[in-house]
């Protein structure tokens, strides 16, 4: 079964600390991905300064194909020596996961990574290897599809420390919880990765005694998502474009009222659209036989494509996420893309809606084009794979 | 009787939305929901003049500015005639 592997992240820096002292580098290779997650002595610039440097040497090795053994002897060799300490130091953890299911987890002096399946923490088997007097734990093994994996830095395990907890939160508790958040089908990866980060900011009652970082890691089965909108510039191509587009594994969305019409006529089965409006500014989406979701297209498209970009941007406040799982067509369309898609394919008719155009609206109908591009824009940089079709 | 109202994207942006809510409103108001279905529909192929509603195989084009006329006139004197 192919795989891929959904990554998300969040940090706390310590308290007053402008720089973090921990780097999260992630590399997507043509039959793999690879976390890293490195922590620089210390804390803010000179922090900063070895954990970037471990995380980019090792990122950009391991991208050309090098071995552990040798990235970890380049790194000894090229980390700058703190003159206070006369060390070089930053912990790192290297998680990859290859496409046919194969894993591999490599750990210097990093708290273990956490791997949660079925809503419980699973034991890894390990092997020590020394590479250039350094003691590294070596991990192989097979993923399957919903294996969580959390990589922390050691501020997500001292949170707490001296206050709530003696010795603080530490790891076990740590995949306790995780583990429960698992369990939930809502929590996706990066859900779990703010719940792990407010739990923690709260273990520190706001005031980070230490940079903290936590990367959660899904192993997602490959999942399509095609979307079909705007009706082709000869209407012989309707039926060409159908049967591609139903030919296609996984969810179907059709975005637009003739784009449905057409889908409607194709397969036979009336479309029904819904009175009730989810949201004043969004028309009601509609019911068709064999099509997951139906809705109206250029306005809906609109509010889809400004959840996504918000999210890219960052956003994860309970606001945004009340917005994306509204239930008007655009909120989701948009959850379906960030949260239940891998692979996305746009079937996108060309033809003008020669109605809209006379019909002198104020708002410019003619922006579909505009909407798809922003749309496969987004999602590439969700990492996800799209490819577009036009007709 | 069934009234389909379109809901498309140019529909919506001349007030399908309130079209709507008022039409229901004076079926209630008029105790004529056991008579008449309220539909939507996605595109009527008229959007230049929308809100396209039509009345069984009957084409109108309605404003939020008409609905109660409209209401009178074609719902009203249909439903008495």
């Amino acid at each position: 079964m192919k795989v891929s592997l959904d990554i998300c992240r969040r940090q706390l820096n310590k308290f007053g600390e402008e720089l973090c002292g921990d780097t999260v580098e992630v590399i997507y290779k043509e039959d793999s991905e690879i976390v890293i997650l490195a922590d620089g002595m210390g804390s803010g610039v000179k922090a900063n300064i070895l954990s970037t440097l471990t995380a980019k040497i090792l990122g950009t090795m391991l991208k050309n194909g090098e071995s552990v053994d040798e990235c970890v002897e380049t790194l000894v060799s090229t980390l700058p020596i703190s003159k206070e300490r006369q060390v070089a130091y930053s912990t790192f953890a290297i998680l990859q996961v290859f496409h046919d299911g194969r894993a591999y987890l490599a750990e210097y002096d990093a708290p273990a990574c956490l791997l949660i399946r079925d809503g419980q923490t699973v034991p890894l088997e390990s092997s020590e290897l020394e590479i250039a007097g350094r003691r590294i734990k070596e991990y192989i093994f097979k993923v399957l599809p919903g294996d969580t994996f959390v990589l922390m830095s050691d501020g997500v395990t001292h949170a707490g420390l001296g206050s709530v907890y003696p010795f603080g939160w530490g790891r076990t508790r740590v995949g306790e919880f995780a583990a429960v958040l698992s369990g939930n089908r809502e929590m996706t990866g990066d859900r779990i990765a703010a719940e792990i980060s407010g739990e923690c900011d709260r273990l520190y009652s706001g005031c980070a005694g230490d940079d903290t970082t936590v990367v959660v890691s899904q192993v997602m089965a490959r999942r399509d998502l095609s979307l079909f909108t705007g009706p082709p510039k000869s209407k012989e191509d309707d039926v060409r474009l159908m049967a591609a587009f139903m030919e296609m594994p996984g969810v179907h969305v059709v975005s637009g009222g003739t784009s449905a019409t057409i889908a409607s006529r194709y397969l036979g089965k009336p479309l029904r659209p819904s009175l009730f409006y989810d949201d004043p500014e969004i028309p009601p989406t509609a019911e068709l036989e064999g099509i997951d979701l139906v809705t109206e297209g250029v306005l809906t498209l609109n509010r889809a494509v400004s959840l996504l970009k918000a999210y890219n941007q960052g956003d994860r406040s309970e606001a945004f996420y009340k917005q994306l799982d509204a239930g008007n067509g655009g909120a989701r369309l948009a959850k379906l893309l960030i949260e239940g898609c891998t692979h996305l394919t746009l079937f996108v008719g060309q033809a003008m809606n020669e109605a809209h155009q006379a019909a002198g609206l104020s708002f410019d109908l003619s922006i579909r084009m505009q909407l798809v591009d922003r749309i496969a824009r987004e999602c590439r940089e969700m990492k996800k794979t799209v490819a577009v079709n036009y007709y | 009787m069934t009234i389909t109202i379109c809901i498309g994207s140019s529909c919506h942006l001349k007030g399908s939305r309130s079209v709507i809510g008022r039409m229901d409103t004076l079926l209630t108001t008029h105790n004529l929901k056991d008579r008449v279905t309220l539909n939507g529909s996605f595109c009527m192929d008229d959007c230049a003049n929308g809100v396209c509603v039509t009345i069984d195989e009957d084409h109108f084009s309605v404003s939020p500015e008409t609905v109660d006329a409209f209401f009178e006139k074609e719902v009203l004197g249909r439903l008495n005639a």
